[in-house]
């Protein structure tokens, strides 16, 4: 059997990139629920909060600074792509704004190649403590990630269930048509919902800089586990991208202390068994409009 | 008459290409057809079928690997080994797509992705004994020269690759003029009037699915014996979506959209990367600016300009054979 220790290392290890996976794939859930798109340029939000917080930290010495740096940048990468590209081909089928948003992405690690090099750029860990739990010596800045993780998920609950944006955002997804008919203005709505979306985006790939080395190609390398991470839970459903964010976490981390290569291949084989048993997904409304 | 016309302008299209060959290198033309081979599965799948799909690669990857295992282990016939890889394809994708072309389309266009990363890690890692795991397998001077056209020359391997891709060009072709063509079309735009016309949807789909693949694992079978060597590279994730990209750069369910695009998206990638060694931000801006442009593509806005230019005759009163989705 597994080493208790490595266990206990392992789940840690999973929760916390679980958590980076939620808030990425919250934007692309967001955005699928409300807008119909396909926004694959969350990863270059995400990206680009990376190396913006490589920069600031860089400079300032601080990284919570650069992760909050990060975010805004984020946001308002999100919100520039809603105004030019996204405003314009809302109309379209689905793949359309999958295939321009992918543009968007490689576009965008275009520029950052030109204002970054190629060359993997590292971000010093901020916390050195490593806090006790059951015996086994765990990172604390692994905890700090889970527990921001958790923090945005009650923070959006909260912003969807006691805001008033927030339940015309929530009354979106169920219907457009009747939230226009209250007299809403909904592409404020999609503008609101893509900036919160890059920014948390951008909030992600801040606190993932330390974990990992911060190099042009992390988004793209991330596309297949944030797809999986966003059709396990259910496209355009939070609730589901929580769950199966820290499923896909866990899979990955366990994954490979039992079995290496495994690690990389059974998130994709519990995708595809859940797509054969719920085509839609664990928390996915069986029924699309539109 | 109708019917010889667009014969003659395939066939003209094609002399155009072998002219190619005296413009540009001979590694770059290869790269070209292979390329636009690939990329005419994908158009098939989309253009016709409108199912997107991102794991190409994938399928790709299993002619590919096919062939080399056959060459590296078995044979050193080329002939066989593109044979063996097509027919490869045909069974890989009968069997996955069978479980695929029932999903919605944007769980299709995931799901393959996934089917890629699968295929990437397991030539990668799982089956690292057989595959040689990131090294690739090389069978280069394992081929034998073969007779009629010998594939282990760059130069004769064009001709045939050129054959081949004529030959698949006029399949799709026939294809779209076929009553299976208006029913890949039909379960594309009304999938419910298709039922109530008493066709299965379900089973032209998987039809068209396996035929698309096909071709892509053809494509995949042709790279492994013109480079000699195959590695998981060739179903990494992040170039996923490259069919895709060249498919709506081309022009999305023209005849001849895959084949340019395949020049363009070839020419810019060689041409960008010597020059600013920035191809990501050019192919990108490119790519948004096609879609928002109307999703026509090259082919697609320059075709009826060409006709204009060529025929001078009204456009609106000759039925269009080429062009219909």
């Amino acid at each position: 059997m597994i080493d208790e220790h490595l266990l206990i290392s392992g789940i840690i290890f999973g929760l916390s990139m679980g958590s980076i996976f939620f808030l990425i794939t919250i934007g692309l859930s967001l955005c699928f629920g409300l807008m119909r798109v396909i926004s694959l340029d969350q990863l270059l939000y995400y990206t680009v909060g990376a190396y913006i917080t490589y920069s600031i930290s860089l400079a300032t010495g601080n990284l919570w600074l650069g992760v909050l740096g990060g975010m805004a940048v984020g946001g308002a990468a999100g919100f520039a792509a809603e105004r030019l590209v996204f405003l314009r081909i809302y109309e379209r089928d689905i793949t359309f704004s999958m295939i321009t948003s992918f543009g968007i992405l490689i576009g965008g690690v275009g520029v950052i190649k030109y204002f970054w090099g190629l060359v993997p750029r590292p971000v010093p860990d901020p916390i050195d403590a490593q806090i006790d739990i059951l015996g086994t010596d765990i990172p604390g800045y692994r905890l700090v990630i889970i527990v921001i993780a958790l923090l945005v998920y009650v923070g959006i609950w909260l912003f969807l269930n006691r805001t008033i944006i927030g339940k015309a955002i929530r009354a979106g997804i169920e219907d457009i048509e009747h939230v226009e008919g209250l007299g809403i203005n909904v592409y404020r709505l999609f503008t609101i919902t893509f900036i919160i979306a890059g920014g948390l985006s951008g909030l992600a790939g801040g606190l993932h800089a330390p974990l990992i080395m911060v190099d042009p190609q992390m988004g793209i390398e991330l596309m297949a586990f944030a797809f999986m991470v966003v059709i396990i839970g259910g496209l355009g459903s939070i609730k589901g991208t929580l769950v199966s964010s820290f499923l896909v976490g866990q899979v990955v981390s366990l994954g490979s202390l039992i079995y290496a290569p495994l690690a990389q291949m059974a998130p994709f084989a519990i995708m595809l068994l859940i797509l054969l048993v719920r085509p839609t997904g664990l928390f996915g409304s069986p029924l699309l409009k539109r | 008459m109708n019917v010889l016309r667009w014969w003659w302008g395939l066939v003209l299209a094609f002399a155009l290409l072998a002219l190619l060959r005296v413009f540009l290198p001979l590694p770059f033309a290869n790269e070209i057809m292979i390329f636009s081979i690939y990329t005419m599965g994908c158009n098939f799948l989309l253009g016709r079928v409108g199912l997107i799909s991102f794991g190409q690669p994938a399928y790709l990857a299993v002619g590919a690997y096919a062939a080399a295992f056959y060459l590296y282990y078995f044979g050193t016939n080329a002939y066989l080994g593109i044979l063996i890889g097509i027919m490869a394809g045909i069974v890989v994708s009968l069997a996955v797509g069978a479980l695929f072309v029932r999903l919605r389309r944007d769980y299709f266009a995931l799901v393959n992705l996934a089917l890629a990363v699968i295929i990437y890690y397991l030539m990668q890692k799982v089956l690292a004994d057989v595959t040689h795991g990131d090294n690739g397998l090389w069978f280069l001077t394992n081929l034998s020269s073969t007779p009629v056209l010998d594939l282990s020359r760059p130069d004769q391997f064009f001709i045939f690759s050129l054959l081949v891709a004529f030959a698949v060009c006029a399949f799709y072709k026939y294809l779209d003029d076929s009553i299976f063509g208006a029913c890949c079309l039909a379960a594309k735009i009304n999938e419910d009037k298709l039922k109530f016309l008493g066709y299965s949807s379900f089973g032209i789909r998987l039809v068209a699915f396996v035929i698309a693949n096909t071709t892509t694992a053809l494509a995949g079978a042709m790279y492994a014996v013109y480079l000699g060597f195959v590695s998981p590279e060739i179903s990494s994730p992040s170039r996923a979506a490259d069919p895709v990209v060249v498919t709506i750069l081309g022009g999305v369910g023209t005849l001849y959209g895959p084949i340019v695009g395949s020049i363009a998206y070839t020419g810019m990638k060689d041409l960008i990367s010597k020059v600013f060694g920035n191809w990501e931000l050019i192919i990108g801006v490119l790519l948004v600016f096609v879609m928002l442009a109307g999703e026509k593509g090259i082919w697609g806005t320059l075709e009826p300009l060409l006709k204009k230019a060529l025929f001078r005759a009204p456009i609106g009163t000759r039925h269009d054979g080429v062009t219909g989705g």
